[in-house]
């Protein structure tokens, strides 16, 4: 899902033992980062810069040089570091005061301090664009998660998180050289005016505000200047995360608390309390170990992998992939790490184990189980159709179906007929594919309108999908194959469409009759509905000029159109 | 030189020619007159023989000679019906002079229309022959002696009437009038023109006699162009020559009636996936969320579930229902996991969302379906489906396209017989013996797997994506055993066979491509 920049160097430090870089070549980390479903998208020899992909989208602790350099090290390592900050500490923690009614606006809250780790710039650079890439795309831009990051000294704690009257609360945003009031910052500030949806319809807002009642930032819209400015050569940082899901938002404050505790900070937990019930209690410390200890049946995971493991191998492969486990006799108990949260099924898991051991660990084996093969009905009919129009001399074609309503239907002159009705979209990009197309014969005529240099005569034909619209089918519409064939060139006539379809409905075995009608897109009383045991299967004629002036074609075509659907179905 | 092959590309006109001077003894030198004679030939169509005789080197030129000949100019031919201004000035001095009437040189511009120059000239000569006498006041008397230039005059326009003839041909008197009346510089209304014309005679060289001889062992059968049936059923083709073609030539187009370059890549896909033991399903171009996503676990705060990923149906924008019992269970195991053993994603799910309209972005919704269809176990289905994503379009994103997918049930499915399906796809999908199975993440599957492989031509490639369907997809469905799901992917092979660098070529409109391009799979 997001693609990052990391700095080698950055990544090499984090990668060894404080103080001693691990170095690394770029086909070693290719190799190393299958570990973090990632892939090097790009590297600047010069900068050492390099643009990493990460895959999951359920691991966002793996996006940022911290979290893939911490899973390669658990790996070579052999065992996870601890993270002190979440047993119990001595000595009562700084607090943050909730405000009643922030459960109907913006309910939860976690924050920490870390001291004690200088602020580098590739450090800095690798805070913000993780405060981004999270509230971003775990956040659902910052509508479910939101961080904020402030320098430590400037605050007095306790902190208060409160909602307050838009026109009163004032002070000057990051990018902004004067005070200005929450109204002013949504309807001024770029990102009040980016994120400010969020919270439209709220009457008071959330504040974040220090002991001396010094704005710290407006949630999750934008920080103060004077405090929420982290420059390089801090050492002293305060975190905070808010948020409407409980446990994202902690989860996003452990991710922080992990990282910048790899980068040698010390972590200072801090407790929040809240006025208001929540999944944590209404005095909640973070971070937060939030992981459940979780029972696998060993067999579970060797019937998933197809392979006999043992409790061993699998405690090791987890270990060394970051959980904590015990084993049982037949079962293993596993914990996820603090800065995870994506343990849904023994499934998950099952990956981990295989990803631990590597993908390479495992000899393929061909499915043993016998099956019959073919095709469906309707393809075979299809297939035996186009074999037909060749033999016949006819080109085939393979168009789009999803296109412009000018084409399908008001070149065709079906504006406000029934066969003009079609399948549109709702949230067009662009008129030329706002619609799925209701029948074949304007697919052939885009060929045909660009092809007048293609020396004649044109024989073209294509079997594919159309949407029908349908109101009383279950999606509303109905998915049908069409066969469309058209014959352009100076003497192209009736007679000559005609004599096709006669051949080819003579070789698919069915009895078919000519009935007039009127259709728009044809010639009057050149056009007939082929009709096969009563019921009307296609429509076949000489295409009206002005449909071909719209078309911009200056060739007489002559078409045939049939439902092999419901060709199909007729006995 | 082959005597035999030039003989045979002989056209007829040559070979009429060469006719000719076979009629004649050998070595005998023939002039284009004899043998436009003797050919009957038009005078272009028999030089134009005559140069590629000579071309070829088969003729030779003997002798060539001028002569003058005289013809009747435009101006000529008209004194045929009118008769010249030299009769008609001395016919009207006759008639003046019988009747007594006047005539003045002013009279017969007016009166009898001639030229001014005309008229002088012919007073002047008339005088001179003493025919016409100039009296007082200017007025012209006829002498009632003859004129021998108008009786000259008068048998020259006769003779010449019919062709040109040689200057020599005539006698002195009309000789010297023929140069008086002749078309020259200064002079262009006149009524003779005296042209040099070159008269060649020509020899055939030892190849023509060559030739000559070769034509006659053939001349006895009439040459044709085309075997008729006429021909055939008098059986008179025994007697005729066919000439032979310049088969060298490129021959005239034609357009093949033949199947699309891409649907034959995907034909020979699906030939490979039958023949591998897997059935074909099909789906709906439209899709409820449900099946789209929903049934595959993606939770609907899903970033891909975007408005900005999804073509949304205009109208109606909602199905009015999704089959039970898949609805609630589905709705559960994203609450809270249901009877899956799974924590959920823990949100509240939308019914509503689930029902919105949406056109199919992915094949996996085709299996989403047939795994609630009670599939086969074991079993193995694939579907080649067309499938949209709101992107932008460019070289490498198309607005719809093709998806290969599909799934395979079966009490022994697990990740290693996971991989050697892929291995399998490898090899007869992609010719390919080097493969690499690297970790991956697809929403619906754990673990999950991407397939690279080494392909012959294009080295290294990804070509595909699989994973074991999670227990939170199928046993909503009504699947209790393991399922793998697989996808493949074959735009770039398909690209690379096709020869087209932008992946909306292969839906191209550009008919000449389409009819030009071979496909090499």
């Amino acid at each position: 899902m997001p693609t990052i920049s990391i700095f080698k160097s950055d990544l090499e430090s984090l990668l060894g033992a404080p103080g001693e870089p691990r170095t690394v070549s770029i086909d070693e980390l290719q190799e190393w980062l299958t570990l973090v479903k990632g892939e090097v998208k790009g590297y600047q020899a010069d900068s050492g810069e390099l643009r990493v992909e990460l895959q999951d989208s359920n691991r966002p602790d793996l996006w940022c040089c911290e979290g893939i350099a911490r899973q390669i090290r658990i790996k070579f390592g052999g065992t996870a570091r601890p993270y002190p900050f979440l047993s119990k500490q001595p000595g009562r923690p700084p607090q943050l005061l909730v405000a009643p009614g922030l459960d109907r606006v913006r309910p939860y809250v976690a924050a920490c301090a870390a001291t004690g780790y200088r602020v580098t710039e590739q450090g800095l650079a690798q805070l913000i664009q993780t405060q981004e890439k999270l509230a971003d795309i775990f956040g659902h831009k910052r509508k479910t998660v939101s961080i904020g990051i402030y320098r430590l000294q400037k605050i007095r704690f306790p902190v208060t998180y409160e909602l307050a009257n838009p026109d009163d609360a004032r002070f000057t945003p990051l990018g902004m050289e004067t005070p200005m009031t929450l109204s002013e910052i949504l309807m001024v500030h770029p990102k009040g005016l980016e994120y400010g949806s969020i919270l439209a319809g709220q009457s008071r807002l959330p504040l974040l505000r220090d002991a001396e009642h010094r704005p710290l930032s407006f949630p999750p819209i934008i920080n103060s200047r004077e405090i929420g400015e982290v420059l390089v050569g801090d050492d002293e940082l305060f975190i905070e995360v808010t948020g409407t899901d409980a446990a994202m938002v902690v989860l996003t404050l452990n991710i922080f608390a992990a990282n910048l505790a790899d980068r040698g900070a010390a972590i200072q937990p801090i407790a929040v309390r809240y006025p208001y019930e929540t999944p944590f209690g209404k005095r909640v410390v973070t971070p937060r170990d939030i992981g459940r200890p979780r029972p696998i049946q060993i067999e579970t995971i060797e019937r998933a992998l197809g392979q006999e493991l043992g409790a061993t191998v699998v405690k090791e492969a987890l270990e060394t992939y970051g959980y904590h486990v015990s084993t049982g006799k037949q079962s293993v108990t596993v914990k996820l790490p603090p800065y995870r949260q994506d343990l849904m099924h023994a499934m998950d898991v099952v990956e981990d184990v295989a990803m631990s051991l590597g993908y390479g660990a495992f000899s393929p084996e061909m499915p043993s189980q016998f099956t019959v093969g073919g095709l469906s009905r309707i393809e075979q009919l299809s297939d035996r159709a186009r074999e037909l129009m060749v033999g016949l001399g006819f080109q085939e074609i393979i168009s789009n179906i999803l296109g412009s309503p000018d084409h399908y239907r008001d070149a065709m002159r079906l504006e406000g007929t029934e066969w003009g009705k079609m399948v549109e979209v709702r949230n067009v990009m662009s008129s030329s594919f706002s619609c799925l197309r209701q029948w074949m014969i304007p697919s052939l005529l885009r060929v045909e309108a660009a092809s007048a240099r293609s020396f004649y005569p044109h024989r073209l034909f294509e079997a594919g999908e159309v949407a029908i619209f349908d109101s009383a089918h279950e999606v509303g519409s109905r998915t049908e194959t069409v066969l469309g064939a058209v014959i352009a060139h100076a003497a192209a006539h009736f007679s000559e469409i005609h004599s096709c379809l006669d051949a080819c409905l003579y070789y698919l075995g069915k009895t078919y009759g000519l009935e007039p009608i009127p259709h728009p897109s044809f010639l009057d009383g050149r056009v007939g509905t082929i009709v096969v045991s009563g019921t009307p299967i296609g429509l076949i004629g000489e295409i009206h000029p002005e449909v071909l002036e719209r078309w911009q074609i200056a060739m007489p075509v002559v078409a045939f159109e049939v439902n092999l659907s419901r060709l199909e179905q007729v006995v | 030189m082959d005597t035999t092959s030039s003989c045979d590309n002989l056209h007829p006109l040559e070979i009429a020619v060469l006719g000719v001077f076979g009629a004649h003894p050998a070595g005998a030198a023939l002039t284009t007159d004899q043998l436009a004679e003797a050919t009957k030939l038009e005078s272009s169509q028999l030089s134009m023989a005559i140069e590629w005789l000579l071309a070829k080197q088969l003729l030779a030129i003997t002798s060539e000679t001028v002569t003058p000949v005289v013809s009747l100019t435009a101006v000529g031919k008209s004194y045929i019906e009118r008769s010249s201004p030299l009769d008609r000035v001395l016919s009207a001095a006759r008639e003046a002079s019988s009747t007594g009437k006047r005539l003045t040189i002013a009279d017969l511009q007016t009166k009898e229309g001639l030229e001014p120059s005309d008229v002088s000239k012919a007073v002047g000569r008339l005088k001179k022959e003493g025919a016409l006498l100039v009296v007082q006041g200017g007025c012209l008397e006829s002498t009632g002696r003859p004129s021998p230039s108008v009786e000259a005059m008068r048998a020259l326009l006769c003779d010449l009437d019919e062709a040109p003839r040689p200057l020599e041909s005539f006698p002195e008197v009309q000789r010297a009038l023929i140069h008086d009346y002749a078309v020259k510089r200064g002079s262009a209304r006149e009524p003779f023109r005296i042209e040099e014309r070159t008269t060649r005679s020509y020899t055939l060289s030892q190849a023509g006699a060559a030739a000559v001889t070769a034509l006659a062992g053939q001349a006895k059968a009439e040459e044709v162009a085309q075997l008729s049936p006429d021909l055939l059923k008098d059986g008179s083709w025994r007697t005729k020559r066919f000439r032979k073609y310049t088969i060298s030539l490129r021959p005239p187009r034609i357009a093949a009636g033949k199947k699309h370059p891409y649907r034959e890549f995907l034909d020979a896909v699906k030939l490979k996936l039958v023949s591998m033991g897997f059935q074909e399903m099909r789906g709906s171009l439209v899709e409820t969320e449900f099946w789209n996503m929903d049934a595959l676990f993606m939770p609907q705060f899903h970033p891909a579930r975007d408005i900005h990923d999804v073509y949304f149906v205009k109208e109606p924008a909602r199905a009015s229902a999704v089959a039970e019992p898949f609805f609630s269970r589905v709705a559960a195991t994203h609450e809270h996991g249901g009877t899956t053993g799974s924590t959920g994603w823990g949100y509240r799910f939308d019914p509503e969302r689930a029902k919105r309209l949406v056109l199919r972005s992915q094949g996996t919704a085709v299996s989403a379906r047939t795994l609630a269809l009670s599939p086969s176990v074991p079993g193995k289905y694939f579907s080649i489906a067309r499938c949209f994503r709101y992107d932008q379009v460019d070289a490498t994103h198309a607005t719809d396209f093709f998806q290969v997918e599909g799934i395979v049930l079966g009490e022994d499915i697990n990740f290693r017989t996971l991989l050697g399906l892929l291995n399998l796809f490898a090899r007869e999908v992609a010719q390919a013996k080097e493969v690499k199975f690297v970790p991956a993440y697809f929403p619906f599957t754990e673990p999950s797997v991407e397939l690279h492989v080494r392909h012959p031509r294009l080295g290294w490639m990804e070509l595909g994506g699989a994973g074991l369907f999670r227990p939170e997809v199928t046993q909503p469905l009504g699947v209790t055993v393991p399922v793998i799901a697989w996808g493949l992917g074959l735009d770039r092979m398909a690209m690379v066979a096709l020869g087209v660098h932008d992946i909306r070529e292969l839906f191209t409109d550009n008919l000449d491509l389409i009819r030009t391009t071979r496909g090499a799979f």
